[in-house]
């Protein structure tokens, strides 16, 4: 099966090169590609000077618009499974096989690769946003997701066509609920994630806030209108 | 409707005139973006002059005061205008979002 790692890097210039050696090194048989949202540090030119695989956006265009050039990439090089991946080494390489793995043994359209599958989720302030989310796709889907916001999730050739085609396709949770909605098959992984190695969390509270009430509203009232 | 906002209501149309002229000395603003503001302004006038139609108008939809309904007229307008931004914005980002992916999906072709 041919899978890509779509990693989107906006100002990585710090993990970037960790994140992608890593991935070669312990996952060699999965592409990747790295889509460089206009970052204002050095993350193109460090990309370039180690060979790696760049989609190159002039400007910055956002998380969305960001993965969608890399689902676009994929779909005309017609690779079977595109998993999302973060540059700043969260995620680890050797659950992706395992990801894609169960989407083919299983039919899956999306895996999620998720930290709540065996584990059981601690109490956090952060858990309760994610609480929460599970438990408003759960209202409008009836899918227990144990861990909506998970940033590793794979897809398959029939969501990466969805991806291209529709605008204002997220790589998010609301999106998840609205495939869900509309007879996609989502299954959960365990994959373990480390804390962040560089970088600070781009989740600050104010903006987990406004995170929150749009992957909300969105969930609740907009997705019933698309 | 005393003397006082029909005044106020033509220096508005004048200065929104100005304003209008301006951008379009500067090639800031397109004929079409300035016909809203040209007709805007052309209200506020028509207002001023025949203050009858405020009394009319508002007598009809029960309003306490004229001048309430001229603040509220105002107020839609401007709302819808600014709706109708919000979606042109929307719609203008999807196409630098099309451009963009575009530009770095034919470097790599």
């Amino acid at each position: 099966m041919k899978t890509l790692a779509v990693i989107p890097a906006y100002n990585e210039e710090e993990s970037i090169v960790d994140t992608v050696e890593e991935l070669k090194a312990i996952a060699p048989q999965i592409d990747y590609i790295i889509v460089n949202d206009g970052s204002k540090d050095n993350t193109l030119a460090v990309c370039q000077e180690h060979g790696f695989n760049v989609l190159n956006l002039p400007v910055n265009v956002g998380l969305t618009g960001g993965f969608q050039a890399g689902m676009k990439y994929a779909w005309e090089k017609g690779y079977d499974y595109v998993v999302q991946f973060d540059a700043d080494g969260q995620h680890r390489p050797e659950f992706i096989q395992k990801m894609v793995d169960a989407a083919v043994e299983q039919d899956a359209d999306i895996v999620i690769g998720s930290r709540f599958v065996t584990e059981k989720k601690q109490a956090s302030a952060r858990m309760t946003g994610s609480a929460l989310i599970s438990g408003i796709i759960k209202l409008t889907t009836g899918k227990r997701i144990k861990d909506p916001t998970s940033g590793m999730r794979l897809y398959n050739r029939d969501m990466i066509k969805r991806f291209v085609y529709e605008p204002d396709f997220g790589p998010e949770p609301d999106t998840v609920a609205y495939l869900i909605r509309q007879g996609a098959r989502v299954i959960e992984v365990q994959a373990d994630m480390r804390d962040r190695t560089a970088g600070e969390s781009y989740l600050s509270f104010s903006k987990s806030i406004s995170y929150m009430m749009r992957t909300c509203t969105s969930i609740l009232f907009v997705q019933w209108f698309r | 409707m005393n003397i006082a906002l029909r005044i106020f209501l033509v220096i508005g149309a004048v200065i929104v005139f100005a304003m209008v002229i301006r951008k379009i000395r500067k090639s800031e603003m397109q004929a079409s973006d300035s016909v809203f503001w040209l007709l805007f302004a052309g209200a506020f006038v028509v207002i001023a002059l025949i203050p009858q139609i405020a009394f009319v108008v508002s007598d009809w939809l029960g309003f306490d005061s004229p001048s309430n309904f001229v603040f509220l007229f105002v107020i839609a307008i401007l709302f819808i205008k600014a709706f109708t931004l919000s979606a042109d914005v929307a719609r203008l980002r999807q196409k630098v979002v099309a451009l963009t992916q575009e530009i770095a999906l034919r470097e790599k072709r």
